[in-house]
């Protein structure tokens, strides 16, 4: 489809308020054989119940409020058991109640939580587990990669020896030649962003790698498919994630502090062979404003560049435009005080600053120069406009596919309620998972955050998910 | 026409580790693939040909008004769902083929048969509204550069590896 109706485009809606409430993880890893993954459900699970400050007594007070669940889980063939989400319900003493598996590739867990907002949106339940993981440590790179990369089209595009790192260098090849002018500096932006996510990765004990870089490490480390290198690409890891979303009578009954939730999702084709040039789908803040509009001219007029072509992503932007409507978003530059976005490699990262707006197409590299991406704005020590990824991303932190989109939701609940170093900083935690906290730990916590979005993606831009979150008094509609 | 499967298992289990106690589980399936309604497709590389589809359905507001072609083919148009028609590309579009974007693959999935590192590129043709993906054995892709197919007709594998691109000639 390449021409969208007015109720093709309407803003979704939420019949009720949808509240997050209270979340949990394992910790992050390449290898996980000392655990089952019903093992990382479950610790995932117990976090949630027990280290939120609900107002239960214990797991199965819990249990009594949940009416539905959830479950995201991408690729079954990775740990060779199908309907592995029927264990581990089974294992979190969930039976009988009602669950559904998710699976939208790369997006699996921020599908998740659409559905499982969907269900207390529609009033179908009151109280639902959203709860995703993945297990990818059963067989070498090699295969994973193929397995992954079987996720784009079999005949026409993994027969070539394809890996979803090729995708994504394909895009930046083209992005960096068209839109980023070719440039050397275009590269330095993709190095800092790949050293930005590992270093906020530091302070996070649950992930998968706690390793300082610099830009030099990145544009010195092997190609695995020209242009992009080895530290432009994200982690693959076992772990899982869990979240829990009620109404507003049940989420005041458990929290002081619940967080109102909005999810919306986009999609494009499975081949980015069969996009088809469009004129690009204005967000509001784009339609009155000169600059930009001639901006889209110069890049995209005359057929100079294809939209959404290799570089940009049409099922982000819908997902942005689905969850602004939804949300009274009018500019995201402004509205939101933080983002979790979908960094499986770097190129797509500045990608999305543009999909969803934070930037203009073509100008994406300058969410980064600008210092509006960090925690701390490196230019000017004040704090971040829209700090970017401050989990450490999926390339410092994990990518266990199926808990992904859930692990970017909780970190912005968490931060919402300023539980940052609750999550972060407590060294019993670092202990639990083998670690010791470090010294020069950064207090990553986002003072004043109001609202944020995390942006889940799958495949080549296949499926995208905008979650965005927001205290209950910052509501804009 | 028969297929056999033939995936026993050898009796003897691999032990990887004792704490935890971790073991090989072997996997080797053979998947019986059809191309179904895209078999022109697949079958034409073998016998020299590009083949595209399009919609021809009058009533078409999108595809089928624009009249352009998809390659990869298509069955059905993405916009009616009606069956599409199928045109030989070979000696029209095919011959106005430009590398859309590229990279150089050095760590393959497994099961690759490409040559490492291999050349992957995306293809833009004049009236196709797609960028098929490809790949080139000989030369070194730059966006821009002019290309003409090469297929494999000599021994094909029924896969798109039948397809490459090379820099166009002068004619
Ligand atoms: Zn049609």
């Amino acid at each position: 489809m390449i021409r969208f109706s007015e109720r093709n485009l309407a803003p979704p809606k939420q019949m009720r308020p949808v509240y997050a409430v209270a979340a949990g993880q394992s910790d992050f890893r390449k290898r996980y054989p000392g655990k089952k993954t019903e093992e990382l459900a479950i610790e995932a699970f117990r976090m949630l119940a027990l280290e939120n400050g609900l107002k239960v007594e214990s797991v199965q007070e819990l249990r009594s409020y949940i009416h539905s669940a959830y479950y995201g889980h991408f690729a079954d063939h990775f740990g060779d058991q199908l309907l592995g989400e029927a264990q581990i319900h089974d294992r979190l003493g969930l039976d009988p109640l009602a669950n559904a598996g998710i699976k939208t590739g790369g997006a699996t867990g921020g599908s998740t939580v659409w559905m499982a907002a969907n269900a207390v949106a529609s009033g179908y339940s009151d109280c639902v587990l959203a709860l995703g993981w993945e297990r990818m440590d059963e067989v070498d790179t090699r295969t994973g990669n193929h397995y992954i990369a079987a996720a784009a089209d079999r005949d026409f595009e993994t027969e070539l020896g394809h890996t979803y790192t090729g995708y994504y260098a394909l895009m930046a090849q083209r992005y960096w030649n068209t839109l980023g002018g070719a440039s050397e500096a275009f590269r330095h932006t993709l190095s800092k962003i790949a050293v930005k996510q590992r270093g906020y990765a530091w302070s996070n004990p649950f992930a998968q790698t706690h390793q300082r870089i610099t830009v030099e490490d990145v544009e010195r480390s092997p190609f695995i498919a020209d242009p992009l290198r080895f530290y432009d690409a994200c982690l693959m890891s076992v772990g899982a994630a869990a979240v829990l979303l009620c109404d507003e009578e049940t989420a005041y009954k458990l929290s002081d502090d619940p967080i109102r939730l909005f999810v919306a999702a986009g999609s494009h084709t499975l081949r980015a062979a069969d996009r088809r040039p469009i004129d690009i789908p204005l967000l509001p803040h784009e339609r009155n404003d000169a600059a930009i509009l001639q901006q889209y001219r110069d890049l995209y007029g005359d057929g100079k560049e294809r939209f959404p072509g290799y570089t940009g992503f049409l099922a982000a932007r819908m997902a942005a435009h689905y969850a602004y409507g939804m949300t009274g978003i009018t500019n995201p530059i402004e509205e939101l005080d933080m983002v979790e976005l979908h960094d499986a490699f770097t190129i797509s990262d500045v990608q999305t600053y543009e999909d969803i707006g934070l930037r203009p197409y073509g100008s994406g590299a300058d969410f980064i120069e600008s210092g509006d991406a960090y925690h701390t704005n490196p230019l000017t020590g004040l704090p971040g406009r829209c700090p970017g990824n401050v989990s450490g991303g999926l390339l410092g932190t994990m990518h266990a596919i199926g808990a992904t989109g859930i692990m970017q939701v909780n970190e912005i609940l968490w931060q919402l309620q300023g539980k940052w170093a609750h999550f972060h900083d407590r060294p019993e935690l670092w202990e639990r998972f083998g670690k010791t906290r470090p010294d020069d730990i950064e207090d990553l916590q986002i003072r004043g955050a109001r609202r944020g979005m995390a942006v889940s993606h799958a495949g080549v831009g296949s499926h995208v998910t905008c979650a965005v979150l927001s205290r209950p008094e910052a509501i804009l509609k | 026409m028969s297929f056999t499967f033939d995936n026993q298992r050898p009796t003897a289990t691999v032990v990887r580790s004792l704490h935890p106690l971790v073991i090989e589980r072997p996997r080797s399936p053979v998947h019986i693939h059809s191309y179904g309604g895209e078999t022109p497709f697949f079958e034409g590389l073998g016998q020299g040909r590009l083949m595209a589809t399009r919609c021809d359905n009058p009533a078409c507001t999108e595809a089928g008004a624009a009249g352009y072609l998809f390659c990869p083919p298509r069955v059905h148009c993405p916009d009616c769902l009606e069956r599409m028609t199928w045109v030989d590309i070979t000696d029209g579009p095919a011959r106005t083929a430009k590398v859309h974007t590229h990279i150089c693959v050095l760590h393959p999935g497994a099961f690759n048969r490409l040559p490492t590192p291999s050349k992957l590129i995306s293809v833009e043709m004049e009236g196709v509204i797609t960028t098929l993906m490809s790949h080139m054995r000989v030369g070194v892709p730059v966006i821009g550069m002019e290309l003409e197919p090469v297929f494999n007709t000599s021994s094909p594998t029924f896969t798109i590896l039948d397809l490459s691109w090379r820099q166009r000639r002068a004619r």
